[in-house]
């Protein structure tokens, strides 16, 4: 046998067996991208989401999956609960939330489990998903709405998008309206403040904070605060001699990082760097709760009980703002940061 | 060892190709859906006659939408990367290189991001940027790792560490300068991962690797000749030049074709070559398909428990190829010190 000869029978032996499943491939990649909605529907819409994904969903949607527990709050205050047949793992509240199906955490979601349940359509956000995900199942023809909300408007905007594409646009009028009217009337009582420079720790080791671009950023300015971090990046590094120099009047945690965030606030005061700054000199600490870093109706909850807790001068200090206030939240059994309500802060 | 006949060649990848064959169905079973081997056998039998309607949609998805076009990346990659890994032994003549080791990955990936930030729509480009990162990594190494003009083992495997490390912390520096653009996070590009399919043809990528695998073998047995020794080579008349910028060429297109699609898997260019070497000698016409099938094995076998050890959340593969990769590299090394 010639040399020649050799090598190509190799290279068929070899090369064939590589090459088939490309071939198999190719095959399924055509036909899938042909038709792949769930059923036959009676009509379908072309909808173009927030970030220009164009898609096609059917005029009625009857089963939704969401990938941010933000999109899934959404989905119960519009009333279509019992629409919903999965979430993710992150998903608390309301309580009925947890024991829907769930397809992993909103990073990182099993596609196939996603898959398994049938969705007509998935309800996705750019804050905690990957573009990935919506790729891909965009791809095997599942429409993924994507919300971006950069702002507490957009916010409510894109809440009104998604209550008329789940066919309940008057739901999403009153709802929107509603949380609306909650937000001027608090404007009006705010109106004159000066604002409080806050720090904002998405997450503390490594300290991460938030840009300008973001919706907790916007939300701030809605409580009559202001981020003392200037970054365009939307979850910038920062390091803690930058805090030092800006010298916030006030620190806010996000509340869904650690178990027990009010023990680890109360913790500040024994750290060395931490316990130097004046905000924690003064108490001036407060967890912002989960619900202040979730783009959701909830969100005008948590601004309204920020406003409170960063100006007891217009509200009052012994005012709760809701069924728990936060000072109260912070206090912990040693006595924490925050003695007594509204006390919190000595500003 | 043996000498090798084509009828030992043709057994030899015919087993392997049986035992991909064989992970590949066990890859096409595992997954947070459950579906049995005879539901997929019925899927693929009917996916194959194109008889759709036949099938349940949920199958059809879960089959051909998304665990067969994964496991064809999977093998995609595993073979580009085995094969890219012997090529670089026999031009290093260092059998501790591997793409990885050497920063060759973490150069296409630069690349790669380089393209996405430059022109993030333009086909091919990716794989265009990826190839130049590879060329251009592997002659910094390369000329890195020489002492007194002479090719030095250990002064290039350090070249490579340094390379790699000092590339790795670029990518890092512009992932963060570049954060909220549509790019791949840090963990795809440093670690590698098959979970989302690329957008491009497979079929193009295919082609390409048949291409790349089949120019490194054509030079084999020049290679043989060389890897006993240059300037015997030359007097027998292999033009040793040539050879090496084919085997060069090659080698760097399959690394930014792998990195491309899948970010920076390490060490499956240095486990597949030497597992072959042990099993079936070191004549590179045998080596170079015994890796591509290999590498092929080797991913798919790694990607199907990445998603399934710690179901429904995934590993990154190239988490598991380092797990079985690296305590490799450190046996090889001490075997060779003694």
């Amino acid at each position: 046998m010639t040399s020649a000869w050799r090598k190509i029978l190799a290279m068929g032996a070899g090369g064939w067996l590589l090459a088939a499943p490309a071939h198999l491939f190719a095959r399924s990649q055509t036909s899938a991208s042909g038709a792949l909605a769930p059923a036959e529907r009676t009509g379908t819409r072309i909808v173009t989401d927030e970030t220009g994904r164009q898609m096609t969903i059917p005029a009625e949607v009857r089963r939704i999956v969401t990938l941010a527990p933000n999109l899934t709050e959404t989905v119960y205050a519009l009333g279509l609960g019992d629409r919903l047949v999965g979430d993710t793992n992150e998903c608390n509240s309301p309580p009925a939330a947890k024991a829907k199906p769930h397809v992993g955490e909103p990073q990182d979601p099993s596609l196939e489990a996603i898959v398994a349940l049938r969705p007509d359509l998935i309800l996705a956000s750019t804050t905690i998903n990957r573009a990935e995900t919506a790729d891909a199942l965009l791809r095997l023809g599942i429409p993924v709405y994507t919300s971006n909300p950069h702002t507490v408007r957009g916010m409510l905007d894109s809440i009104a998008r998604m209550a008329a594409l789940m066919g309940v646009p008057e739901q999403g009028q009153t709802l929107v309206a509603d949380l609306r009217g909650r937000l001027d009337s608090l404007q009006a009582r705010l109106a004159g403040c000066p604002l409080v420079h806050v720090l904002f720790v998405v997450w503390e080791d490594p300290l991460i904070t938030i840009g300008q671009n973001t919706f907790i950023a916007d939300e701030l300015r809605w409580a009559g605060a202001e981020s003392v971090v200037v970054s365009r990046q939307n979850w910038p590094q920062v390091s803690f001699e930058e805090v030092i120099r800006l010298q916030p009047d006030y620190i806010l945690f996000a509340g869904n990082h650690q178990e027990s965030a009010s023990a680890e606030i109360a913790d500040l005061r024994s750290r060395p760097a931490w316990r130097d700054l004046h905000a924690v000199e003064m108490g001036c600490v407060a967890d912002a709760g989960e619900e202040a870093v979730r783009p959701s109706p909830g969100l005008v909850d948590a601004i309204v009980k920020l406003a409170h807790t960063l100006h007891p001068e217009v509200f009052g200090p012994g005012q709760k703002a809701g069924p728990s206030s936060l000072a109260a939240q912070v206090a912990g059994p040693e006595g924490g940061i925050a003695r007594g309500e509204g006390a919190a802060c000595a500003r | 060892m043996r000498p090798l006949t084509p009828r030992r060649l043709f057994w030899i990848c015919a087993v392997l190709s049986a035992i991909l064959f064989v992970a590949v169905v066990i890859s096409l079973r595992m997954g947070a859906y459950p579906i049995s081997v005879r539901q997929i056998v019925m899927t693929l039998f009917n996916g194959a006659l194109g008889r759709r309607d036949r099938i349940r949609s949920e199958f059809w998805l879960v089959v051909f939408g998304l665990r067969l076009p994964r496991i064809a990346l999977g093998i995609l990659v595993g073979a580009s990367l085995a094969t890219a890994g012997a090529g670089f032994q026999a031009l290093l003549r260092n059998p501790l290189a591997d793409p990885y080791v050497l920063g060759v990955s973490s150069g296409a990936a630069l690349g790669a991001i380089l393209s996405l930030t430059v022109a993030p729509r333009a086909p091919a480009a990716i794989q265009a940027a990826a190839f130049a990162g590879a060329v251009a990594t592997i002659a910094a190494v390369y000329f890195l790792g020489r002492r007194r003009g002479q090719l030095d083992s250990s002064t290039l495997l350090l070249a490579g560490i340094v390379t790699a490390s000092f590339l790795s912390a670029v990518i890092m520096f512009l992932m963060t300068m570049l954060s909220g653009r549509d790019l791949r996070g840090m963990a795809f590009w440093l670690m590698g991962d098959l979970a989302a399919p690329p957008s491009v043809d497979l079929r193009w990528l295919y082609l390409l690797l048949i291409i790349a695998i089949g120019s490194i073998y054509s030079t084999s047995s020049d290679l043989n000749l060389i890897l006993t020794g240059e300037r015997e080579a030359r007097h027998l008349g292999v033009n040793v030049d040539r050879v090496k910028l084919v085997v060069y060429v090659a080698a760097s297109l399959l690394t930014g074709l792998a990195v491309s699609v899948s970010g920076a898997i390490g060490y499956v260019g240095l486990l597949v070559p030497h597992v072959m070497r042990l099993l079936f000698g070191s004549d590179y016409r045998l080596l170079i398909p015994a890796s591509a099938l290999g590498g092929a094995i080797l991913i798919v076998v790694a990607d199907t428990l990445a998603r399934t050890v710690v179901a429904p959340t995934e590993l990154p593969v190239g988490a598991m190829t380092a797990l079985a990769g690296a305590p490799v590299f450190i046996y090889l090394m001490r075997r060779r010190g003694r």
